[in-house]
Parts: structure tokens; sequence; C-alpha cells
């Protein structure tokens, strides 16, 4: 299968094996100069903005900094902390300067950092403030590689003097010395580059094993950028909230691969606790997110529906009944009747235009969904309201996407048809495989995986699928976590879990069945949304365990799983199911930091309960551990219930 | 917190703090402005002078609100400051000999405007002086004192008295004149009304959202954490007499474009109690609240005097036996203002411009009730 789309979009570069993304980053700057924004940090109340210049002046800074404080060609810089600003400077000037850029997630335990920094050879830890360099200082005796830690936030660093710790202003400062004394060498360190250097290295999330470093060049971000905005164009005056882990590819995407290009504004919000509020000042045109956050938008949608006052539930009800019926007849690609235009119309002006705004999606052009499984259910939510909700599916190893919805072509089962110069085809046992510009050339210090993964130029991504009779590719899930009903049927527990976390009520869900009599759910309760409802129906409770334990909320638990149960086949109805005294976390490896699931792990973590469902017992007591933020581990004690699933399923 | 639609983000201080932050909140108040101009020609002639009273209730009430729900003054003597203004303005218009020019263009009445700001101001801030040692009811009672002192003392027994005219001061049709127009209709008080208002509430919003009303309002707050902030709380405070003194006088100076003659009893002590009412009404702490109380007052009123006329007439026409009744229900309209306020405390405490913002927010947060998650 090969692609189709625009072979060009409006402000479209060339892009040659000689053009790197500091090249790109000097061209753009010297185009819109000081004319224009090139991002906006939120400080104080107000959306402080930094011109394309400025941007440029402060990524030449810190790469002179870098050079002057030894950075060599090829040599790693790590970096860890909030989205801000000085993250993407220091990205940039580690490119400029000819190293290689690598991220961690913020939420990193000591473990994993060290790990990285050790895998990475990173020889610059860029730290956001006080947290991240504790981290670093626990860790440097054991990677010896590690020569500087800079840190930008001076929140708490007072009383740091040690020897090896450098203020990214005293950076810039000898950034500026080197200027001075050697002018013109930052445009010699620029122009050096070639497409096809190895400009970051990411270490993919790794459901099932340690992390794999995948290293990907210039040549690669700048054509994924390119062929994903000849689907979606972009233009210079949208608006970009940069707030998920640049860790994560799609952010990479999304602010350097494409926003670079294309040259919108980036704009990163005052704190992360208050992210989806700023998101809503700025009203996005185009985002990416992983599925839990649209996941959490009807989620919050639902929940504060069922708490409006009754003529707002009431026209809700009415407007959402349009919403679902107009989307449906697109989703079919049926002509829409006059008159349902009409209502729709009216419904969007009363209800939909209201619902974006509350959810800050007012502007939104292109809503982008990857990284793991999204139900049915939110899709045609966000249809609905009026929402060009689509899903993305690529890996990291292709420099983040490969394949994509059109918008007059969404279906949402399927993940779209691949974007230009991407071939996609089908392999042996199902394996998805793809080809093109944007595969990585392999991963750090891992030959045997790099063997695995790239054969012929093709990379094989472990996932199964198949390309249905429209030409979509349909992802069915991870090759090793398809089970097998006992109907003999292949059938995908991401599916079902997908499909459970649709209620408000269902954070999360562990869906076993494979070679199994029949299909049981572990379920992680959304406390928030739970806990509101135990309390509007008067339930006490003190703590998550406490909660997720009461008879009525697991008649509230499988009230939602029955409903799912009435949709699937026979063999993959879930019969039996239990609530878990805690929610998955990533912390204690149950998932990954993007929050997928590790299920061999997970599955491994909770046999116990896993055995009380396939048994007769209705009682599992637990004594486990739990793993705070802080590394601290707790020991707990719960009595876990197993319930049946009344209606619906069958044992 | 103001709620904003999404999408709506700003880049500076200076744009964050707009007054018309959106284009929907600039359609809004260009509309309103486009009402208040065209009034004159919406509503029967006999009800201009309620707009334009309501209007002198919003300048008088003004101050009380400054004091009271942003400075946290309570005062009851308002009354004495707005009679400071008006007689100041009075006088100055009837004794000082002119030269014939500044009369004929109009600018005596204009300065004299200025001036009753001033004189009441000062009056105001001599009164306001206890309230740098006392606090809450003892302040109420020195505000008290300004009303008995200043009304009944001063202004009947001494000032009344000046040019040997008897208790009021008597002020001549076209005696009253600002440029080339002389006000002597309704329509043209309502107008001079209208802009006294727009620029005075103009400067009040202004004014609340400078480095002095933060002062006032961490006083209202909390004093003594204020003065620890480094809030020189007696200067501050006399600033508020100060400028609610001169809203005083302004509105003083107004009302006398109105009247026929001055006299005290413009300035009863009951005035000082309907504006606090006013406030209470209308909301404390809310600049909107001044207008929505003083409309609802003055309207009550209004309905209240045209049914009691009503019944009256009712009554004396068809059982004229029973026509004593008449004379004891003349009253009901103060008793209803009392009542009023009694329902207002109980069960509207925060006043109308808290139901004002209820409204407006079940309209923001369409289609739900709450934000957040």
């Amino acid at each position: 299968m090969s692609a189709a789309g625009d072979p060009g979009f409006k402000g479209e570069i060339e892009i040659t094996k000689d053009l790197t993304l500091p090249k790109l980053l000097v061209q753009q700057c010297e185009k819109y100069g000081d004319s224009k924004v090139a991002m906006r940090e939120k400080e104080f109340g107000i959306w402080c903005p930094v011109t394309w210049k400025k941007y440029l002046d402060n990524v030449k800074e810190i790469t002179l900094g870098l050079v002057a404080l030894g950075l060599e060609d090829g040599d790693k810089v790590i970096m860890i902390g909030d989205n801000r600003p000085e993250a993407l400077w220091t990205e940039m000037a580690a490119m400029c300067a000819g190293g290689v850029g690598v991220w961690l997630f913020q939420d990193c335990l000591m473990d994993e950092v060290k790990y990285i920094v050790d895998h990475s050879d990173s020889k610059f830890y860029v730290a956001e403030g006080q947290e991240e360099v504790d981290k670093a200082l626990a860790i440097r005796d054991s990677c010896p590689k590690l020569k500087k830690i800079i840190w930008d936030d001076p929140k708490g660093m007072r009383h740091y003097d040690d020897p090896m710790l450098i203020s990214l202003d005293e950076v810039m400062e000898l950034g500026r010395k080197l200027s001075a004394s050697e002018p013109g060498l930052f445009e010699k360190l620029v122009n050096k580059g070639k497409g096809d250097d190895v400009c970051l290295l990411f270490y993919t999330s790794g459901t099932t094993s340690l992390p794999k470093g995948a290293l990907l060049t210039h040549y690669n971000m700048l054509t994924m950028g390119q062929n994903l905005m000849r689907v979606d164009p972009c233009t210079p005056s949208d608006d970009f909230v940069s707030y998920l882990p640049f860790a994560w590819i799609g952010e990479q995407m999304m602010s350097i691969s494409c926003g670079l290009q294309v040259g919108y504004t980036i704009n990163f919000p005052e704190e992360p606790e208050v992210a989806q509020a700023n998101v809503r000042e700025i009203g996005p045109h185009v985002m990416f997110a992983p599925p839990r956050l649209y996941e959490q938008f009807t989620r919050t949608v639902q929940v504060k529906h069922l708490d409006a006052s009754w003529t707002k539930r009431v026209i809700y009800r009415l407007g959402m009944k349009v919403g679902y019926h107009t989307a449906e007849l697109k989703f079919e690609k049926k002509s829409t009747p006059i008159y349902w235009k009409l209502l729709r119309f009216i419904a969007d002006k009363v209800l939909f235009s209201k619902i974006r705004d509350q959810l800050g999606l007012s502007r939104v052009r292109h809503a982008y969904t990857g990284g793991a499984a999204m139900g049915p259910d939110h899709f045609r939510f966000f249809h609905a309201i009026g929402v060009n909700l689509k899903q993305i599916y690529g890996q990291t190893e292709i420099a983040g996407i490969s394949v994509v919805h059109r918008d007059d072509d969404i279906k949402f089962d399927t993940v779209g048809t691949p974007i230009p110069e991407t071939q996609i085809k089908i392999g042996d046992d199902d394996e998805i495989l793809s080809k093109s510009p944007s595969v990585f050339v392999g991963y750090y210090k891992m030959p045997g995986e790099t063997e695995k993964a790239l054969k012929d130029g093709w990379l094989y991504s472990g996932d199964t699928g198949f390309i249905d009779e429209d030409g979509h590719l349909v992802v069915f899930d991870r090759s090793k976590d398809i089970m097998i009903l006992r109907d003999k049927r292949k059938f995908s527990p991401q599916f079902l879990e997908a499909r459970l976390k649709f209620s408000p009520y269902i954070k999360d869900a562990l869906i076993v069945g494979h070679n199994r009599p029949y299909v049981v759910a572990i379920v992680c309760i959304d406390y928030n949304t739970v806990g509101k409802w135990a309390e509007d129906h008067g339930i006490n409770y003190t703590s998550y365990t406490e909660l997720s334990q009461i008879p009525q909320v697991y008649d509230l638990v499988m009230r939602s799983l029955s409903d799912v149960n009435r949709s699937v086949p026979e063999a993959a109805k879930i019969t039996r199911f239990a609530n878990l005294y805690k929610e998955f976390d990533a912390d204690d490896d149950e998932l990954t930091r993007t929050r997928k699931i590790r299920r061999a792990f997970v599955e491994n973590r909770y046999k116990d309960i896993i055995d009380s469902l396939y048994s007769d017992t209705d009682l599992l007591h637990m004594e486990t551990n739990i793993t705070y933020e802080d590394g601290r581990v707790i020991e707990i004690k719960a009595d876990i219930r197993i319930q049946d699933v009344k209606e619906g399923g069958k044992k | 917190m103001s709620y904003l639609p999404c999408g709506q983000y700003f880049e500076s201080y200076l744009d964050d703090q707009k007054w018309w932050r959106t284009p929907f909140i600039k359609a809004k108040m260009i509309f309103m402005l486009v009402v208040v101009l065209a009034l004159p020609y919406l509503v029967a002639s006999e009800w201009l002078s309620v707009f334009y009273t309501i209007n002198y209730y919003i300048l008088a009430a003004l101050g009380v609100q400054l004091l009271i729900g942003y400075c946290g003054q309570i005062t009851l003597g308002h009354a004495a400051f707005v009679a400071v203004g008006g007689y100041t303005s009075a006088m100055m218009i009837l004794f000082i000999p002119w030269p014939t020019f500044m009369v004929d263009s109009g600018l005596v009445y204009p300065i004299s405007i200025i001036c009753a700001g001033f004189t009441a101001a000062m009056w105001s801030v001599l009164f306001g002086l206890p309230s740098a040692r006392v606090k809450g009811f003892y302040l109420i009672m020195t505000t008290m004192a300004a009303q008995w002192i200043t009304v009944p003392l001063v202004i009947t027994q001494y000032v009344s008295q000046i040019g040997g005219r008897g208790q009021s001061f008597s002020l001549p049709p076209g005696l009253i004149k600002i440029g080339p127009w002389t006000i002597d209709d309704d329509v043209k008080i309502y107008y001079f009304s209208a802009f006294l208002v727009l620029l005075c509430l103009l400067a009040m919003g202004n004014i609340l959202r400078s480095k002095i009303g933060r002062a006032w309002i961490a006083i209202r707050d909390n004093d003594i954490a204020a003065e620890t902030m480094g809030v020189n709380i007696v200067v501050y405070k006399l600033i508020a007499f100060f400028v609610a003194g001169f809203f005083a006088g302004i509105a003083g100076a107004f009302w006398i474009s109105a009247l026929f003659f001055v006299s005290p009893e413009h300035y009863e002590w009951f005035y000082s109690l309907l504006w606090v009412g006013i406030i209470l009404i209308g909301g404390v702490g809310s600049i909107q609240g001044i207008v929505f109380g003083s409309a609802f007052v003055v309207i009550i009123f209004k309905l209240l005097e045209m049914g009691v006329l009503g019944i009256s007439e009712f009554v004396m026409t068809s059982y004229p036996e029973i026509g004593w009744v008449t004379t004891k229900i003349i009253f009901f309209k103060e008793s209803a203002f009392g009542l009023a306020i009694i329902f207002f405390l109980i069960y509207e405490p925060n006043g109308l411009s808290y139901r004002y913002w209820q409204l407006k927010n079940y309209f923001n947060l369409w289609p739900f009730s709450y934000t957040g998650k």
C-alpha cells in the first residue's frame, strides 16, 4: 500500500540531504526576524513573547556556551524538565553544535534516569531546577561520562555549589564570550551539519523490556513533518500549545518537525497543573495528544453534564442526539439531508460551540490522537461536537508518524492511510511493515535489536494489523498481546479496554482472556469521578482502596461493563471482574511513561487476582507494595472482591 | 475571575487590564451607550425625571460604595457631603459677582461643580480623620456626627442665613448654564446626568484598578494585614474619604440643576441611609451594584407611588365614605422600602450584582454548571 496526498502545500520547503534543523532555524529566523513571535511562555499571568530573532540569539549563545564547555560532534546532551522555551533552546543548541539531543520524562525515577544517562553516554545533563539537579547529583557517580549539569530555574539552587553544576545563564555568558573572540563560529558549526547526521536519540517507552534508544536524523525529522503537513497543512499564524512531555515523539514532531518548518507559534503553559486552563486560553489550531487526554475530555464533559441543571441537561441530550446522528452520517459517507443540516447548525450554535469553548477546542482545525488505541465511542463523541479528531499511527522509529486519517475519510476503527512518501504493507504473521524517508537509522548500541526491526529499509513494527477494503490500515494490537478466545477467535484486549474507558468511572482496565475459558477484567476506577458519585449518593470512604471495594461501586462499574458486553461477540464478553485497590502507575512500572499498559508485567504482578477471577472465590486477601513518586515503598493489605458481570456475560 | 472565551490571550499587562477585552464586551458596552443616549426618545417624558434621579443616586451612592464596598469604612453621613457640594455650587453661582463674559459663556456652573467637588472632599476628609483611630460601629457614629453637624447645624443655622433669604436659596430658571446650553428641561438634565455618571463611573473604575484602589481593597479585606504589607492605612483611608467626598460634591452640584431651590431638607439623614440601602440592594463592592441598586430603588418608589396614587384615586371616586383610608396608605412607600431591604438582606445578601453575575455565569458555563474538572 502506498501513499496518497498532496505533493505540496503552501509554504512547503525543499528538503535536501544537506538541510538540517539548525539550518532551517537560521533560515526561519532570517525570514521572520523580530516581526513574528516564535514562542510564548505564560509567566505571572501573561503570555511573554519570544520573537524568532530572540529565539536564534538564545540558541546561539547556548550553542557556543556548550562548545566552550567542551561539546564535540556527536556528544549527547540529555534534557529533563517541564516544557518551557529554555528546553527548546537547549535542544536546538545541542543540534547546532553538532551534538545529539536526548530527552527524559520528567517524572522518571532515579533508576530510569541512571539507565538512560549511562546508556546514552550523555556528556551534558540539562535540568530544569532543583528536583532534576538532585536526580543528576544522585546518579553521577555511576555515570562517569557525565561532565556538566546545567540548570535554568534558580528556585532552591542558592546553596548548590558543586563544581559540576552550572547555570544556563552562565553557559550563555560563556557563549557570548566565545562569540566575541571567535565571530562566525556559530555559522560555521551550523553549516557543518548534514541531513543524515543523527540529531535525536529517542528512548522508546518499551512496553516489554528496557528502553531502546532510536537514532533519528535531521532528514528523518524534516521529511516526517513535511509529509504530515502535505496531508494537513499548517500556517505560520497557527498557535500550538506544547505541554506534553518532550520525551514523547509526538511533541517533538509538532514542536520541532512541523513547528520549525512552517513557523507557527509554540506556546508554553505556566505550570503543568494549569496546562489545561492555559490551553483553553490559547485555543490551539493543531493538537496531537495521546488518547488519555481525549478520554479525560470526554470524562470531564460527561461528569459536568450530569451535574448541570435540568434545562442544560435536556438541551445537551437533545443536541448530542443531533450531533451523533450527523456524525454517523459523515462516517458512513452518506449525504446529510437538509433538515439534519439545519438541526446540526442550531445544535452547533447552542451547544457544540460552547462545549468546544469549554474544552479549549474552539479553534482546533486538526486534532490528532496517537500512541495508543482509542475507543470508537470517544471518536463518535468528538465528531458529534464538531472536533476534527483523527487517528495517527506511527512509532518513534519512524520519527513519529506514518499513517493518518484524511479529513473526508475518517473511520474510527482504522488509523487511516499512509502519509506521502510512505509505504505500508502487511508482512508475515500480519505484522505491519512501513518504509519511508523518516525510518530511523538504528538503535543506539543495540545492533541485534536494530537487525530485528530494520530489514531492507522496512521497519518491522511488532504490531498486528490488516488493510481494509477502503485501503485503511487497521491496527489490531501489539502482536504479542493478541488473545485467542475460547472459540479460537483472535481478539484484541486493547479494543475492549479502550471501550471500557469511555465510562467516566473507569480510568484503566486490564483485560485477560488468552487461552482461557472466559474473559475477565481488572478495573481501576477513576478516583475523582467515582469519589464524586459516592459523595452524591451518601457513601463514605477514606481512600482509593476503600472506595474501590464498596459494593455499590462494583455495581456501578458492572453497569459500564454490561454496556460494553452488549456490543461484543459472545466469547469476548467480560464475565468476571475485580476493582484494583490502586491505579496503574508508571512509577510501579505498570505503565510506560506514555501511559501504555505493560501487559506482561501487570499480568504477572496481579497473578493472584487473575487466578481468583478464574476460580470460585469471591474475596481475595492481598498484601503488596506501592512505590510513591519519591521512591518510598509502602506495604498495603487489602481484600479484593471478585464479582460476576450479571447481564450480558455468561460464565 | 472574569470569563474569557477560548483563544483569548494577552501578551502584555496592558492588554490584560484593558476595559474592553473581547469584541463581545465591546458590543455590549456600545449597546448600553446607545440605550443611554436614546432613552429620552424611548420613554414617556414623565419617566425622564425617574432616570435622572437614578443618575443622581448613582453619583451620590458612588462615594458610599467606595467607602463601604471598597475601603470598608462604614459611613452613615454621606448626605452631608452632598449638601456641601450642592450649597457650594449654588452659592458660587448666586453670590459671586462673576464677570459677564463668564456668565454668558456658561463657565460659572462647570467651575462651581469642580469647586463643589473639592470643598465636599475636604469636608469629607475632615470627618474621615477619626477613621484613623476608630473602626466599625464607632466609625458609623462619627460619620453620623458629620451629618448632624453639617446639615442641621452649619447649613441650617448659619449657611442658609447668608443673604437673608430665609431657609432656602431659590434658583431662578435659566441660571444653570453649561457653555451655550441652558439646563432647563428634563431631557437636558437627563443627558447632563448621564454624562456625569459615565465620567464618574469611568474614574471610579480606573482608580480601583490602580495602586490606590488595590490599597483600599486590601484595607477592606484586612487592615492589619494591609498595614503589614506596607500600606499606609491612614493615608489611604483619607484618600478614600477625599475621593468619596469629591463624588458626593459632584452629585450635590449636579442635583441643583434639577431643583428650583436648595434647602436643608434635600439633604436629610434619610438620604444617607437610603444610599447605604442602595449599595446593599445593588451589591457591596461592585460598581454595577450602584447602578442596579439606584435603578431598583428609584423605580420601585415610582411604581409604589403610582400604585398608591391609583388606589387612592380609586377609593376616593368609588367609595368616598372610606376616604380616610387613603391617608393611612400614603406611607406604604417608605415601609415597602424598609421591607425590601429586609428581604434583600435575607434572600439576596450579596445584592443584585451577584444575581447578575450568576446570570452571566449561567450562560458562560453553558452547557455545564461549573468550570474545572
